[in-house]
């Protein structure tokens, strides 16, 4: 900041300098009628621009108005090169002598950003460039003005070619006609612009869109009275009103910049009484959609929990990408992120504001945070729980149809193969003894299989020994090297170690089926009223904790409990899965 | 303890288990039925009923593609059909009317199977 205020300071010196020439310039000009009225206003009006431009840059130097303010007045103190004496100086001043009001109509259709929003906006002001620099160059080349430099009172177009005032007229014609043309668009556009401003807006640009307007009337009418012959008195009376409506445009800014800070303060007061009116707070993004002036402005809330900011119905939201048009400005509470406003960039040039209407709602998005956490936490709650009776009623069809295609089947062999032995045992007792042989070998089947079930059901080593005892004897039966290597010796409670072993038995079980590793680690911690589970393999990774049932319904299982459950599996690189369990009891 | 009413005639066994397939069919053959075929689902059980034209098919309730009942339908629809007896490891009483509404000649227990069962009933 204080580099940019000492490099501001040194323009506006320059602008100092360059206001000592001209007045030098036009005092001791040979062809200037009313030399203290010129040298007087013409210091005045490009000191004004500077000044206030310089200002603004200050004030706001995310806009690139106060740029745009203080080129007028550059613009404006290069035009008035064309007092001096000296042919070259005189010409150079003469050629860019209009480049100022093209300068200034482009900082008029930017104001207040001093970006140009618009393609009929930039096609304007390219317009205007194109027309000062390039069109009026033959004008000059032609021997501009020739006749009144011939008549001594002029000094020599040092541009001149060829004296062919005839031809240069054409040009200088069609110059006027196309700033005619330009004058007229900019005004449409003006109007246009005032037209889609909000309230706020409108504001702080009423004065400085009503002087930009009335001397784009004014310029228009002289030319026309000019094209259509009117008197001089007249064409020289429009030049001098529009001179007068060109000095005031500095102040009118001001005047703007004033408007608005009262209209801001009022607007911050204003949602400061809003947010505090019990009856009207429900509004708060329509109250701060005011205060900022951005209607689309949309308000989203922190979730600490998940690291990720949620609308007030608590679905997650994805924050604008820079260069969107849309910024972003967090709210903070005592150093905590408590939301944010998504809202036009362009509101970023009030930082003032910004910064005021974010520190009078932090109070009021705090409590509409908690109550989007709460949202979001019941929406949570409500989700986890469909999908826990959807893995519950998966799971009885499951149970079901193990039991059915396992153990009945083998029992119904089983009956069958006994009724066959009973007809056989007196007849052929050898053909007998062979059916019951193959009947108590379906019964051994039978057996292992209802086991196998009911340890998935839940494992009664679990209930009667604990987790270690449990592990181990998975660890034992798992078709990989399991390495058991910090299990807690104590027990949990109940619902903690069921979560913890399916969290060690479905992670292996996926292990087995999709990781292709050559061994896993199961690791489980306390840490801080938490246990956590933790079971890594050295597989191929990619898990998608997402797709499938089973690391969902764990999931939902550990969330029952209030708990986390993390996948970590990047391609190629093995799969942590990690459970944190509340569980304050020991 | 062959029962000369059984002997000769021809039979399809439709089931997807192939534990109860091979029990049934050496269950039948013991008591001199000829089980011409075996098929593990509906489709297959229906193709192979037109194919082998049996006196008999023993059809599974629980079939993976179709459900037992509108293989049944299916087979018993056509002229000549065979006689479908229903068979499944759960009770009669978990399906109600739909054995008698199906075309099937009745329902045995998988596990009380047995040729007098079957002989009973066609």
């Amino acid at each position: 900041m204080a580099a940019l205020r000492r490099a501001l300071i040194a323009l506006f010196a320059v602008g100092v300098v360059f206001a000592a020439l001209d007045v030098v310039f036009t005092v001791s000009s040979r062809h200037e009628a009313d030399k203290a009225v010129a040298a007087s206003l013409g210091a005045i009006i490009g000191l004004s621009f500077i000044g206030v431009g310089v200002f603004a840059w200050f004030r706001r130097p995310l806009s690139r108005f106060g740029l745009l303010m203080t080129g007028v007045g550059f613009a404006w103190f290069l035009a008035g090169l064309s007092e001096s004496n000296s042919s070259a100086i005189y010409t150079i001043g003469s050629f860019l002598s209009p480049l100022y009001v093209v300068v200034a109509v482009h900082m008029v259709l930017a104001f207040p950003s001093g970006r140009l929003e618009t393609t009929a906006e930039r096609a304007i002001v390219v317009a205007g460039y194109m027309a000062v620099l390039v069109v009026r160059l033959p004008y000059f080349l032609l021997g501009a003005n020739t006749t009144d430099q011939l008549r001594g009172t002029l000094p020599r177009d040092a541009l001149a070619l060829a004296q062919r005032p005839d031809l240069a007229d054409v040009f200088g014609y069609s110059g006027a006609f196309v700033a005619g043309v330009g004058l007229i668009a900019t005004g449409v556009l003006l109007l246009g612009k005032r037209r889609r401003a909000s309230a706020a807006q409108r504001r702080q640009e009423a004065p400085m869109l009503w002087n930009g307007l009335f001397l784009a009337a004014v310029l228009i009418g002289a030319a026309v009275a000019d094209f259509a012959g009117a008197p001089e008195g007249t064409v020289t009376a429009a030049g001098v009103v529009a001179l007068v409506a060109f000095a005031v445009m500095p102040y009118a800014f001001l005047a703007g910049l004033v408007r608005s800070r009262y209209s801001r303060a009022g607007a911050v007061g204003e949602l400061i009484e809003r947010l505090n009116d019990p009856d009207r707070r429900k509004g708060l993004r329509e109250a701060l959609a005011d205060a900022l002036g951005d209607r689309g402005l949309q308000l989203v809330y922190w979730r600490p929990k998940t690291g990720r900011f949620v609308t007030y119905e608590g679905q997650p939201v994805d924050l604008p990408e820079p260069g969107s048009g849309r910024a972003v400005t967090e709210v903070e509470r005592d150093g905590m992120r408590i939301g944010a406003f998504i809202h036009d960039s362009q509101v970023l040039d009030e930082p003032e504001l910004v910064r005021a209407v974010a520190g009078s709602a932090a109070l009021a998005l705090e409590n509409e945070r908690l109550e989007a956490e709460l949202r979001a936490r019941v929406e949570e709650l409500e989700s986890s729980r469909a999908r826990l009776l959807e893995v519950s009623m998966f799971e009885r069809r499951r149970l079901e149809r193990d039991l059915h295609d396992g153990a009945q089947q083998r029992l119904v062999a089983l009956s069958l193969q006994i009724a066959m032995a009973l007809g056989k045992l007196d007849s052929d007792p050898a053909a007998a003894r062979a059916l019951l042989d193959a009947a108590r070998d379906e019964l051994r089947k039978a057996l292992e299989e209802l086991r196998e079930l009911a340890r998935g059901i839940h494992p009664a080593i679990l209930t009667d020994r604990g987790l270690e005892p449990a592990l181990e004897a998975l660890a034992e039966r798992a078709p990989l090297r399991v390495e058991l290597e910090a299990i807690p010796g104590e027990r949990m409670p109940a619902p903690v170690e069921a979560a913890a072993y399916f969290v060690v038995a479905e992670s292996l079980t996926n292990t087995v089926k999709y990781a292709g590793a050559r061994q896993a680690s199961v690791r489980i911690g306390r840490d801080d009223g938490y246990a956590v589970v933790e079971v890594r393999d050295d597989g191929v990774g990619g898990a998608d904790p997402t797709g499938g049932t089973g690391l969902r319904g764990l999931a939902d299982r550990v969330a029952a409990l209030d708990g986390r459950l993390e996948v970590h599996s990047p391609p190629g690189e093995g799969t942590l899965v990690r459970a944190n369990i509340p569980c304050v009891s020991s | 303890m062959v029962d000369h009413v059984n002997v000769g005639t021809t039979v399809l066994i439709v089931d997807d288990h192939p534990t109860f397939r091979a029990t049934a069919r050496m269950l039948l053959e013991a008591e001199g039925y000829d089980v011409v075929g075996e098929a593990p689902d509906g489709e297959t059980g229906i193709t192979a009923a037109g194919r082998l034209e049996p006196d008999l098919v023993l059809l599974d309730v629980n079939l993976p593609d179709l459900d037992g009942f509108s293989v049944a339908e299916r087979i018993t629809s056509r002229a000549g059909a065979p006689a479908v007896v229903l068979v499944s490891s759960r009770d009669s009483s978990d399906f109600g009317p739909l054995v008698l509404g199906s075309g099937a000649r009745g329902f045995i227990p998988k596990g009380e199977l047995s040729g007098a069962a079957l002989a009973e009933l066609i």
